[in-house]
């Protein structure tokens, strides 16, 4: 599925059931969600990551709507919590599969988002990895001169930040010498279409997520 | 022709970098663009890039390419990739350029073949050595089909074979009709192929007439032979047993090995063999299986902190060294290192003056030339003194005077504290003579040589 329409999917059903309390819908949402992540192969670690993590969240409105309210609803209390599932859960469904290079080369082809953002974006998460690296080389660098540079060191942001300021700069002066222009005119090459089929899948899910809001209570 | 007309250019309106320079340089050319270390090589090829004065500095005066389209690859390998992979990052430059799909392929299989890529295609850019990188680089170059090739340094981080095949395809590019410029220190490999040299000094820049270009050619063409003893029963510093470094994939696979104590021990090996990463490793920057002790101590087993005030490392990029802002307050933070008993004002002064850095005390250190980032990290880790001196590639990037200037305080400093230097380097030149020991990584095994 083009993974733009899988984003907004994402982001049509979680405001839907924001705006309405249907315990079953989150519940069948999840179910979904969690077949489709398997069927994706996702690593069981990330998974019961993604599973533990929105558990403290989960718990804590829980326990606010059943345990510390005058009048306790356990549906509602329920229902509120299981959100914070559907919410991780279909994020997680719309970035698994997806690299990031797809999400920009669709976000620019076919919803227009300036290539500026797409590719700096892009460049900017591509940088992660060196930056990682570079912060790592600077506590040693330090403690080879005799600092050391705890994880809360103002040097070490301060080093951290210059590191990505002149990061920046030699990113814009990359992609300027490799082609790229601003607001200028690009072909594709690799193209990411939207399909009929897109537009069918994302019909039906909507409509069955609708049936299940009016009909299950 | 490429024209230069009255150009001046500064960064800060205080110190021209270029002073009313008037310059012509062929096209369908193999240029060389030669000079010390800071006189403003990379500002000039940033310059007919057009990346200055946009990004950098003010700039009068005239500067017409002739209408031929130019690229630029820089002195930094790893900075000048958006895109993750090889193949995505064609992709990007081509679509800039609004070239079209089946051109796309076309295109693609030629750049991959004549840099020679195939197998780096999918591979993550960031975990890529410096010399493939390069390779990469001039690839995208290629698959751009740009009419101007302007080379920064390109070979600093490439072992010997790559840089021939290198320049031997650049070389190629020019019979095709392309226009190269490539700024240089070492000007081996290039006899036969090179057209002119401009000799960059006091902002002066002189083409070389064409005796005075094979004079200079003749001088630097490969080279002596050298010889190195084999370690005898000394005292080891590090001893590796059974030692296995992995970073992607298995580098280094070792059953014995030693490096001895008090000695300068060299380290040649191809690109991306794993050099830097056996640094890494020895300065507990990157794990290890196996055994790898420094004195007898596991070093895995050593708090990083007091092991980090034995063992020095000096990165491959200078600024990865620095913590402070400005030179002084550089300088200020390894005198007081807890090792240094030697280094006093007037002995770092001294140094200063040698490597022509007596000026620069004021500057930010980021904002110093390549050359004069590399001289001020190199002196910032002899002052501090540690026992042990790793040192990545620490002449790249330097003007041979400037090499000899280091090379001597190197000398001296381990003639008076007995350190123990470990060098990788891929340029023997100024190096060899004063080396003890010469290790060759090859098939994931180091191995000591006597040549």
């Amino acid at each position: 599925m083009n993974p733009g329409f899988k984003f907004f999917l994402a982001v049509i059903v979680s405001l839907e059931i924001s705006l309405t309390t249907s315990l079953p819908t989150n519940l069948i949402i999840i179910g979904i969600a969690v077949v489709y992540l398997l069927f994706n192969h996702v690593k069981i670690k990330n998974l019961l990551l993604t599973l533990l993590l929105p558990l403290v969240a989960a718990t804590t409105i829980f326990a606010t709507l059943y345990w510390f309210t005058p009048e306790p609803n356990l549906q509602n209390a329920l229902c509120l919590a299981s959100r914070i599932y559907v919410y991780t859960l279909t994020i997680y469904c719309v970035f698994i599969g997806t690299t990031t290079t797809e999400f920009a080369r669709c976000f620019e082809q076919n919803f227009h988002l300036p290539s500026k953002f797409a590719y700096g974006i892009l460049a900017a998460l591509n940088l992660v990895p060196q930056m990682k690296q570079a912060i790592k080389k600077v506590q040693t660098a330090a403690m080879m001169r005799g600092v050391y540079l705890s994880f809360w060191s103002p040097t070490l942001y301060f080093k951290a930040i210059l590191i990505a300021l002149n990061s920046a700069e030699n990113l814009a002066q990359a992609m300027e010498s490799h082609g790229y222009v601003e607001d200028a005119l690009r072909t594709t090459i690799v193209a990411i279409p939207i399909k009929i089929s897109d537009w069918i899948y994302s019909g039906i899910i909507l409509l069955f997520v609708n049936l299940a809001l009016l009909t299950l209570n | 022709m490429i024209t230069i007309k009255n150009l001046t250019f500064t960064y800060d309106l205080q110190n021209k970098i270029l002073d009313n320079l008037s310059l012509t340089i062929p096209t369908k050319e193999f240029s060389l663009l030669v000079g010390p270390s800071g006189c403003g090589k990379s500002t000039l090829l940033k310059i007919l890039a057009a990346l200055y004065p946009k990004y950098a500095g003010q700039l009068t005066g005239e500067v017409d390419l002739n209408g031929l389209r130019a690229a630029m690859l820089f002195q930094n390998a790893s900075e000048q990739f958006t895109m993750s992979t090889p193949r995505e990052e064609i992709i990007f430059a081509l679509e800039n350029l609004q070239v079209d799909r089946e051109q796309y392929a076309q295109r693609l299989k030629l750049a991959v073949k004549f840099a020679q890529i195939d197998h780096l295609l999918d591979q993550k850019i960031n975990t890529m050595s410096g010399g493939e990188q390069q390779r990469v680089a001039l690839a995208v170059l290629v698959a751009m089909d740009v009419d101007l090739y302007l080379l920064d340094e390109p070979f600093a981080s490439c072992d010997p074979d790559a840089r021939r095949f290198l320049i031997n395809k650049l070389a190629a590019l020019k019979k095709q009709g392309k226009t190269i410029l490539i700024s240089d220190h070492l000007l081996s490999n290039y006899q036969n192929i090179c057209d002119n040299i401009f000799q960059f000094q006091k902002k002066v820049i002189t083409k070389l007439s064409a005796a005075a270009k094979d004079n200079l050619l003749q001088k630097n063409k490969d080279k002596k032979n050298y010889h190195f003893a084999l370690p005898q029963s000394e005292q080891p510093c590090f001893t590796l047993t059974n030692t296995k470094i992995s970073e992607n994939r298995l580098l280094l696979n070792q059953k014995h090995l030693q490096i001895m104590a008090g000695k300068t021990t060299l380290i040649t090996g191809a690109n991306g063999i794993g050099k830097t990463s056996l640094f890494n490793a020895l300065s507990k920057m990157l794990s290890y299986d196996g055994s790898l002790t420094y004195y007898d101590h596991e070093i895995s087993q050593l708090s990083t902190r007091k092991y980090l005030r034995q063992v020095g490392q000096v990165f491959q990029k200078a600024s990865d060294q620095f913590i402070n802002i400005s030179v002084a307050d550089e300088l200020n933070l390894s005198k007081k290192s807890p090792n240094n008993h030697f280094f006093t004002d007037p002995e770092i002064n001294k140094a200063l003056i040698a490597l022509e850095l007596d000026q620069t005390l004021d500057q930010v250190v980021y904002s110093l030339s390549g050359g004069q980032q590399k001289k001020l990290q190199i002196l910032l880790m002899i002052i501090a003194s540690q026992a042990v001196l790793l040192l990545d590639e620490p002449l790249s990037g330097l003007d041979n005077h400037s090499a000899k200037q280091i090379i001597n305080l190197l000398k001296e400093n381990q003639a008076r504290q007995g350190q123990t230097l470990v060098i990788i380097t891929h340029d023997l030149t100024n190096i060899a003579e004063w080396c003890d020991y010469h290790l060759v990584f090859k098939n994931q095994q180091l191995t000591y040589v006597t040549k």
